[in-house]
């Protein structure tokens, strides 16, 4: 019950937190040098064209007008059409989300499933080649730029070696299981396997690093505690208090981390999707703020805002059910 | 669901991947997130829009002698026969193309850019077109003459079918002519401007004819016409909304849309009632990938046939690979530096003048772009209508520009340029080295500021000379390969994006835009073009070269207008 009220506070607050960042962003257009009739008339447009494509577009109506305009679509869950393309933004939104969605998944499992014990291995082997290693690891991770990382991907693994393509998304993971379980063909998920390898590893390992260090740290403070020493005292199997006591206790902060992380990687690993060609939500942001496409610029800073706050409530929820003590505070 | 160019996959593969995705996340490192932009802008800054060009190889062929303003014709060279295959229409023959940006729409009345050009021309099709070199060619129309002043008439070619299977009717064409430059059809054109003059279309009785009238005699009524409007069908348009005509196309064109993953990936394949002979390409493919070491290594890789904009820095990679080799032509733009005539110093024509005896031209060429430009010395470029043979680009003379400032009353001023970043190959680096020759001189100094593009470009397009910077590099398409479609926007005095004003030169362009004379015309423009090099409202500096990297299984050569057009490419015997 208390669990509940708490999650369902968080979400209110959530709302307000995506309403902050709509109207935040709605008036930023108005201060932001540079005007949208740029990029959608030629430069020597006339000034009669560049008026008539402003009312065209609503442009020209006042700041109230447009604002409580946009709320009210908004409500309707229209959030308006593209200056440059004339299509919702919306669609185009939604259609960019699954890619964006699969590569911050993957680059998560990917750092996830070897920060996690790399983490446990250095703490449990402190001072040992395992944790030389792992932090070596860590520290050169930590310090790789990530565009130089993938290029370098790129050039060895899909140009050198040919054992993965270049670049781009074929397919996606969802028609790659529809097709698995429609034609019994696995060609579908390893052409998505094939293609996101690279680009999650490129993304995930920054991450990776950071957790590993994070794990590292947080095992070692747990074992070094009283209640260890009292599990250990008890004759309790050495893996038993390193794996059900000590790393439990290590997860939580370790999950606040991957809930924070995996919600700024749905805004759009923006460097990653560059070098990859993947048609993420990151590079359409970019291109739709040097376009001043605001209609896309809003609607893609409001679906990245509800990704956060969706992502802090599951996060919520996971912290709430490891640590009940958080729901009751 | 599978791509074409993609290696077969299988089981054994599967296992392969696995084991090297976990070697590779053994040799990866890598920092947070971030952005870096692409490398081209999407946009262009010219009638015709246009990415900014990305280096090129030095294959400069010669130019071609173009008409900017024919006096109609009814020649029976089409660009089938000066450019494509033998067009046999046959077999399975995929080809896909790389560019920087995806298309932003398939309205192709509906956009400004050359990216999206790129994928709308293979659809649908205009009365003229242009050859490879720039010369005007008959596309849907057989014949197109000046009936009277601000009157010309396109005769239509017969059996000619949208891909739905209706017939092109002389409605469809003054529909869409319409559609553009008129203000009460329910939507506003972005090219309304770039039929410049057209007032409107209708369909002449009783001939398979539209005459299109004009405000005045409008000599560049058939260059525009070449370059733009393309035909749409009537009844499709009106029986759909704007966001639906985006998203799907119905033109007379070779290829007809087979799927479309906006901001992804446009698959076209190849229409078999096509009115003239099917293309040899059975399935042509659009991807868009923004950086262009990505570009480049899809290219080498075998996953695309055609990337867009190789950069001067992967030019050698492309030439020494086995799979592919380089196309590069020079482009329809060009760079150069402004310098507003109301603000002191470059009110002085000295100023003015000593400023392009400061920069080293062949040494920028050279060194910052590799030799993949053409230094030029007048706003028009070689093979442009109005051209100016005589004219030649400024040589470095330091002793000669110092002595100029000096002469000027100006020595010792401070001034800044004004650049955008990214958005023309090598923008930044030419505008350092220009900074840096004219800070060498004893008596200028000489500062950067960087600049958004669009920030820039705002100050530049509102229509107050006095909101923009005195001194910015900015580039130029023109489309249409007549001189007054760059002189008259950029250096007349009631020019959208001016930033010059000069009695004689306005009086110049105008006599040249009245006159029915052709050779007297284009006499007009050339002088013009000789009074800007002597005047030097600008620091001219480079002609942009198209550069694309184009695999060895396809037969293609790069245009002079950056447009791609597909039916001209064949597979390699």
């Amino acid at each position: 019950m208390a669990t509940g009220r708490f999650l369902l506070k968080r979400a209110l607050q959530g709302v307000f937190v995506i309403w902050g960042v709509v109207t935040v962003v709605f008036l930023l257009r108005f201060v932001t040098p540079g005007n949208p009739i740029t990029f959608v008339a030629p430069l020597d447009a006339s000034q009669a064209l560049r008026q008539q494509i402003a009312a065209e577009l609503g442009l020209n109506r006042p700041i109230y007008v447009q604002y409580v305009d946009y709320l009210a679509s908004l409500l309707q869950g229209d959030m308006g059409y593209s200056y440059i393309s004339g299509t919702a933004a919306s669609t185009r939104i939604f259609n960019r989300l699954p890619a964006t969605l699969e590569l911050a998944i993957a680059a998560t499992v990917v750092a996830v499933c070897l920060s996690i014990p790399l983490g446990v291995v250095s703490a449990t082997h402190r001072h040992q080649p395992a944790d030389y290693g792992a932090t070596g690891f860590s520290l050169a991770g930590i310090s790789t730029p990530n565009f130089w990382l993938g290029i370098m991907l790129v050039l060895v693994f899909a140009v050198q070696f040919g054992l993965f393509p270049t670049s781009r998304r074929v397919v996606g993971f969802l028609p790659a299981i529809e097709m698995l379980f429609t034609e019994g063909s696995v060609d579908g998920l390893v052409t998505w396997l094939a293609h996101i390898t690279l680009p999650a590893i490129t993304l995930g390992t920054y991450f990776t690093a950071l957790i590993t260090r994070l794990t590292r740290s947080g095992m070692l403070d747990e074992l070094g505690k009283t209640y260890i020493r009292a599990s250990r005292a008890k004759g309790l199997p050495e893996t038993l208090v390193r794996y059900k006591h000590a790393l439990r206790n290590t997860l939580i902060p370790v999950i606040t981390v991957v809930g924070l992380q995996l919600g700024t990687l749905i805004g759009g690993a923006v460097i990653t999707e560059a070098v990859f060609a993947w048609p993420g939500l990151g590079t359409l942001v970019i291109n739709a703020i040097n376009a001043r496409d605001w209609p896309m610029i809003q609607g893609s800073l409001i679906v990245i805002g509800a990704g956060f706050v969706i992502v802090n409530l599951l996060v919520d929820a996971l912290y709430a059910s490891l640590n009940p003590q958080v729901a009751n505070e | 669901m599978t791509d074409p160019h993609d290696r077969s996959t299988s089981r054994r593969r599967f296992l392969a991947l696995a084991g090297s995705a976990a070697a590779t996340t053994a040799l990866a490192g890598c920092s947070g997130g971030g952005g870096d932009g692409g490398e081209n802008g999407s946009g262009g800054d010219n009638a015709s829009g246009g990415e900014a060009t990305e280096g090129a190889d030095t294959t400069a062929g010669d130019q071609a002698t173009t008409s900017g303003g024919t006096e109609g014709g009814e020649s029976t060279e089409t660009e089938a026969g000066n450019e494509s295959g033998d067009g046999s229409g046959t077999g399975g023959f995929g080809v896909t193309i790389t560019q920087g940006q995806p298309p932003s729409t398939l309205d192709p009345q509906n956009h400004r850019e050359t990216p999206t050009d790129n994928v709308v021309l293979h659809a649908y099709e205009g009365v003229l077109a242009r050859d490879a070199e720039g010369k005007i060619i008959q596309k849907l129309a057989t014949d197109y003459e000046r009936v009277e002043e601000g009157r010309v008439r396109f005769t239509l070619q017969e059996g000619v079918t949208f891909h739905n299977g209706d017939d092109l009717t002389p409605e469809d064409v003054a529909f869409s002519i319409n559609r553009i430059v008129k203000e009460d059809v329910g939507f506003t054109s972005p090219q309304a401007d770039q039929l410049a003059g057209v007032t409107g279309a209708e369909v002449v009785d009783g001939e398979r004819a539209v005459d299109v009238m004009s405000d005045g005699f409008n000599p560049i009524v058939f260059a525009s016409f070449a370059t733009y409007c393309d035909v749409m069908q009537q009844s499709w348009v009106e029986e759909r909304s704007g966001e639906e005509i985006a998203q799907n196309m119905n033109g007379t064109g070779p290829f007809q849309l087979e799927s479309y993953e906006q901001g992804v990936r446009v698959v076209l394949s190849r229409y078999e009632d096509y009115w003239r002979e099917p293309a040899d390409i059975s399935q042509l493919t659009f991807n868009a990938a923004q950086e262009s070491s990505t570009r480049v290594n899809q290219l080498l890789e075998g996953e695309t046939d055609v990337a867009v904009n190789v950069p001067p820095q992967d030019a050698q990679r492309v030439r020494s690979s086995n799979s592919a080799g380089l196309s590069a032509v020079p482009s329809t733009r060009v760079i150069y530096n402004a310098m507003r005539y109301d603000v002191e110093p470059f009110s002085s024509p000295q100023f003015r003048r000593a400023m392009n005896y400061a920069v080293n031209l062949s040494g920028i060429v050279e060194n910052v772009l590799s030799g993949f430009a053409d230094p030029t010395g007048q706003p028009t470029l070689e093979g442009f209508f109005g051209y100016n043979g005589d004219v030649d680009p400024y040589p470095q003379d330091q002793a000669q520009a110092e002595s100029l400032v000096e002469e000027s009353g100006f020595a010792g001023a401070e001034i800044t340029l004004h650049t955008p970043v990214g958005r023309y190959l090598k923008d930044v680096e030419i505008a350092q080295a220009v900074v840096s020759q004219i800070d060498s001189l004893s008596n200028v100094s000489c500062g950067i500021s960087q600049r958004e593009f669009t920030s820039l470009a705002g100050e530049l397009t509102d229509g107050d000379i006095t909101t923009g910077p005195d001194f910015y590099l900015i580039g130029w398409g023109n489309a249409t390969f007549d001189a007054s479609q760059t002189i008259i926007p950029l250096l007349t005095s009631d020019g959208a994006l001016t930033s010059y004003s000069n009695e004689e030169l306005d009086s110049l362009v105008a006599d040249a835009q009245s006159t029915s004379d052709e050779d007297q015309r284009e006499s007009l423009l050339q002088e013009a073009n000789a009074l800007i090099n002597e005047q030097a409202p600008w620091i001219f500096l480079n002609r942009q070269y198209s550069v694309y990297g184009v695999s060895n299984r396809v037969e293609w050569s790069a245009r002079r207008d950056e447009r791609i057009n597909a039916y001209a490419m064949g597979e390699t015997s």
